[in-house]
């Protein structure tokens, strides 16, 4: 019989408490999973010989955002040209030793959530409760992968967890002052920490996707509201702010238990809300983490709760003005108020709905589930009646438009650069447009606010201005399913290896776009039709559903939710991009019959040597975006930026110009094998949506592709490049290997372009090319980095 | 009443107010000086972001081509390039310049790397930290003959506005 952690009062010993701190049974200690693999559960140094080999093709590459390090009391030290500090590191590796700082900031901030909401889901739940993630048997491909063991209940998570926390602290260790001085070694530790994020994420996701009954690789998982046109404020308005579900879900049950949902607007912002809509479709999304201030401003909320990441700091001085009270439920936001915890429900509401507290902790979700919807019923009409909001009536918008002097000051200080007075000027004028396609490229910062002379509360007047847009963003995001589920593996698997489905494209992470929310529908939907998965998540995942087409249908309800070639999949919020790394690893599983258990180096090569995937952050902001990125990186999966990208200092970028970095192993017997630059960078960065749609479908050729893979990717790529950037591309020549791997439309022209224009050698006769290619199609190969794979070869 | 003296020295401060990298910063430099710098380089590069194919400055690029400055198309810039019969490669900026910093790296014309790097048509934030790139880690020179001041750079225009700013870069042109 085993005895479940927790409490327990032995009779006769008065005030007497003994914790028990592990599970035992019938007097031994339970049986623990032995993990299998090569490097199960690796330490820092243990796959460093595999991140060397991708260091060496991809060279980090860095862009200072600052050009000097304070770090210690010997400083500041310039380091401007690559000079070396008072400590003796140079700038190459301090640049390196930042950009593992925000990896290991990004990672932190996943397993801290999912340390969170595994300590209160095992306290609500038990540790013994059983993952269930859908029609699967690979549950948990990071986990089996990374620590070579195979959960099977919510319970096996935790030494997970107590592995990911043990490797952050000794990787945060080593920025330390006096500790590596080498950039080659913190990059390699970036990796790391990157690894370790998505390990950190996969938990994160399968626990509440296991115990709050989140979709389970559900393909026809329902579609959600969202947009801030779709909040009913003639109901009290309850928003959640955050990335942790855990607190949200008791007022769910609340509100369930109480038939509450007619009567309060339960609605969402950031990935809570993802999460939110994923345990019940009766949530509401108001949209990505960019329109949190500006929704703030419109006054519409009654109650905010706030759990962690990507909440505004400035919260409480905006709330406060707005007479809207905080309920902050988790550590790691506190904001200076006072801990009600303990206090009895009423009182709470007596202090935040007089205004005599702006917000409260609480960390009794029993109580911040009651609290919640009382609170915010109590609160609507009392600042209804008020008529509270930011946003300036009709004749002082005229006002605060007509006071700007044009001077400048709000452009410079836009980190878009955005011509906010020339919209000011036009509004001056009565002239509206200018502020309406303004307000979708503001990220909602409210740096300009600051920088007006005139004190013009400018982020107000952006929204009244683009009122009539705003009462428009209604859309429909498909809830998030979770994993691709094996079955889904099984059927797709084959084509994505060998190149027939031309890859897949995950558009993921935050929405700081250089260009509005826009461009990420028009590159989702360019890709869904030349029949790429598109993967999605976050943010990213609520802008493509803010867009229609003719028939008013969002990309959710045009395209299938199942992975397969010409689908769009949601797999959920922040924490849920673990899947589609994890999708990677069940390919080789699955198709390939990879052990990947503890065997991390082998997967990564062949995910990297053969499956087309492709990561695209294209308005990454935060450390977790760049630490996602790096997982990715090391798993083999190449990533794009946008263009505020280079400012996480590192991009990891090939040089198809040098040979000798591409060269690979034929498995079958360890013959060196010089093949194309592919994929051609891991991490890199692009200026445009025009430039970048040519550069996704470059970065999903493999060296293992197949005749026909390789011509339908090499399709693709010419085919985008003509429409985006004009013209073939300079190198598509590169990518062919017989004349089987030219477009079928387009053969014989660019058979006379290879001749022409190249010097290769043509039967034209035949229409075969008899000399040119660097390499020939061989069906058999089994392109490898790594040696020892090879057979009968050892490293 | 006289004609008023263009000075592109004015107003050099990061247009980003916050981009203020370290002790060294851009010179703020005149048009006839920044034209007078580009003429004296030996192996200079072009670099045309995308909005280089906007109206007026594709002029500026054209001419530059014609005077014999290769030119690098990053964004996609290499559209309008083309169209207006420009001789110009596409290339990724963020590859260009980690390229930039291979001394084994034979350029376009395989004759080997660039000593002077004129940019010219991009987003702003972007060129600034791939700026930085090539300011820590080369001995490049770098020349924003851009809009706003690029502290990054070795010598840059102060920020201007649009009429300007087009007369500035005819100055610059006149210089070659």
């Amino acid at each position: 019989m085993s005895i479940k952690k927790g409490r327990f009062t032995i009779e006769n010993l008065e005030n007497v408490q003994i914790n028990i701190g592990s599970v035992v049974s019938s007097g031994k200690a339970e049986e623990k999973e032995i993990p299998k693999g090569l490097t199960p559960a690796p330490e820092i140094h243990e796959l460093r010989d595999w991140d060397l080999k991708l260091l060496d093709r991809y060279e980090a590459a860095y862009s200072p955002v600052c050009d000097m390090c304070c770090y210690c009391t010997y400083g500041k030290c310039d380091l401007t040209g690559n000079k070396e500090g008072a400590c003796g590191i140079n700038m190459e590796a301090h640049q390196a030793r930042e950009a593992m700082l925000r990896t290991l900031t990004g990672a932190a901030a996943h397993s801290g959530h999912g340390r969170h909401l595994l300590n209160n889901l095992i306290e609500r739940f038990g540790a013994d409760y059983p993952i269930d993630v859908g029609p699967s048997d690979i549950k948990a491909p990071l986990t089996q992968t990374i620590m070579g063991i195979k959960p099977e209940t919510i319970g096996d998570f935790v030494p997970v967890l107590d592995y990911v926390e043990e490797q952050l602290t000794q990787l945060l260790a080593t920025t330390h002052m006096g500790q590596e001085g080498s950039a080659i070694d913190f990059e390699s530790k970036a990796l790391h920490a990157g690894m370790v994020d998505h390990l950190g994420m996969e938990v994160s996701d399968i626990i509440q996707i296991s115990c709050l009954d989140m979709p389970k690789s559900q393909e026809d998982a329902p579609l959600a509201d969202v947009g801030m046109g779709i909040i009913d404020s003639t109901k009290p308005v309850l928003l959640c702010i955050g990335h942790n579900v855990a607190a949200v879900t008791y007022i769910m049950d609340y509100m369930e238990e109480h038939d509450l949902f007619d009567k309060i607007e339960l609605v969402g912002l950031c990935c809570t809300a993802h999460d939110m809509t994923r345990v019940n479709d009766k949530a509401k999304i108001v949209g990505s983490v960019s329109k949190q201030l500006k929704y703030i401003r419109s006054g519409i909320p009654d109650l905010i709760i706030v759990d962690e990441q990507c909440v505004r700091a400035d919260m409480m001085r905006e709330t406060s003005k707005l007479h809207i009270p905080v309920i902050a439920t988790n550590d790691k936001i506190m904001y200076g108020l006072p801990d009600r915890t303990k206090d009895d429900i009423d009182d709470i509401i007596r202090d935040l709905s007089s205004g005599d507290q702006p917000g409260a902790l609480l960390f009794d979700y029993e109580k911040v589930g009651e609290l919640a919807p009382k609170l915010v019923m109590k609160m609507a009409p009392i600042r209804k009646e008020k008529g509270i909001t930011a946003l300036p009536d009709d004749d002082e918008f005229k006002k605060l438009a007509s006071s700007c002097t044009m001077c400048g000051a709000c452009v410079i200080g836009c980190p878009q650069g955005l011509d906010i007075d020339k919209a000011m000027e036009a509004a001056a004028g009565g002239d509206l447009t200018l502020f309406e396609e303004l307000h979708d490229k503001c990220v909602g910062c409210g740096r300009c606010e600051f920088d007006c002379p005139k004190s013009i509360p400018i982020l107000n007047v952006i929204e009244k201005a683009a009122q009539k847009v705003i009462r428009e963003e209604k859309g429909k995001v498909r809830t998030g399913r979770g994993q691709v589920g094996d079955p889904e593996i099984r059927e797709e698997g084959v084509n994505l290896v060998l190149g027939t489905t031309p890859g897949i494209v995950a558009i993921v992470g935050c929405p700081n776009y250089p260009d509005g929310s826009r461009d990420i529908y028009d590159i989702a939907e360019e890709m869904l039709k030349r029949s790429y998965i598109v993967v999605t998540s976050g943010c990213s995942a609520m802008d493509i559903g803010m867009y229609k087409d003719d028939d008013g249908k969002t990309l959710y309800e045009r395209y299938g939710g199942r992975f397969l070639k010409g689908n769009l999949l949601n797999t959920g919020s922040c924490v849920s991009n673990a899947h589609i790394s994890a999708t990677t690893i069940k390919v080789a599983a699955i198709f390939a019959r990879r052990d990947i258990n503890g065997n991390f180096e082998e997967i990564a090569d062949y995910v990297m040597n053969r499956i087309g995937a492709v990561g695209l952050a294209w308005g990454a902001y935060s450390q977790k975006a760049l630490s996602i990125g790096t997982g990715c990186n090391r798993l083999g999966i190449p990533v794009v930026l946008g263009p505020h990208g280079p400012k996480y200092r590192r991009a990891y970028l090939g040089k198809p110009y040098d040979k000798d970095k591409w060269n690979l192993f034929d498995a079958r017997n360890g013959s060196v094998v010089n093949v194309e630059p592919a994929p051609e960078h891991m991490l890199i960065s692009a200026e445009t949506k025009a430039e970048v749609l040519p550069m996704l479908a470059k970065l999903c050729f493999r060296p293992g592709d197949n005749n026909l893979g390789r011509m339908i990717k090499l399709t693709h790529y010419i085919e985008l490049s003509e429409k985006y950037l004009g013209a073939l591309p300079d190198d598509w020549h590169v990518y062919v290997r017989s004349e089987a791997d030219l477009p079928l439309a387009k053969r014989e022209e660019l058979l006379k372009k290879l001749e022409e224009e190249h010097g290769w050698k043509i039967d034209w006769d035949k229409k075969k090319i008899l000399e040119g290619p660097a390499r020939k199609v061989d069906v058999s190969f089994q392109p490898t980095n790594v040696l020892r794979l090879c057979k009968g070869a050892s490293e | 009443m006289a004609a008023k003296v263009l000075d592109t020295t004015k107003n050099a401060v990061p247009f980003d107010r916050a981009n203020v990298p370290g002790p060294k910063i851009a010179k703020a430099v005149k048009a006839e000086v920044a034209g007078k710098f580009i003429s004296k380089a030996k192996r200079p590069l072009l670099i045309v972001g995308t909005a280089g194919g906007d109206d007026g400055v594709i002029d500026v690029v054209k001419s530059m081509a014609e005077k014999g400055i290769p030119v690098a198309a990053t964004g996609n810039s290499i559209k309008r390039l083309k169209e207006e019969g420009i001789d110009a490669t596409y290339v990724n900026l963020h590859a260009l310049v980690s390229y930039l910093k291979d001394p084994n790296w034979k350029g376009f014309d395989g004759e080997g790397g660039y000593d002077t790097t004129i940019f010219l048509g991009h987003t702003y934030y972007y060129a600034s930290q791939l700026m930085s790139t090539l300011k820590n880690f080369t001995k490049i020179k770098i020349i924003s003959i851009d809009r706003h001041y690029h502290p990054n750079a070795q010598q840059s225009f102060g920020n201007l506005k649009p009429d300007d700013f087009l007369k500035a870069l005819d100055v610059v042109v006149a210089q070659l």
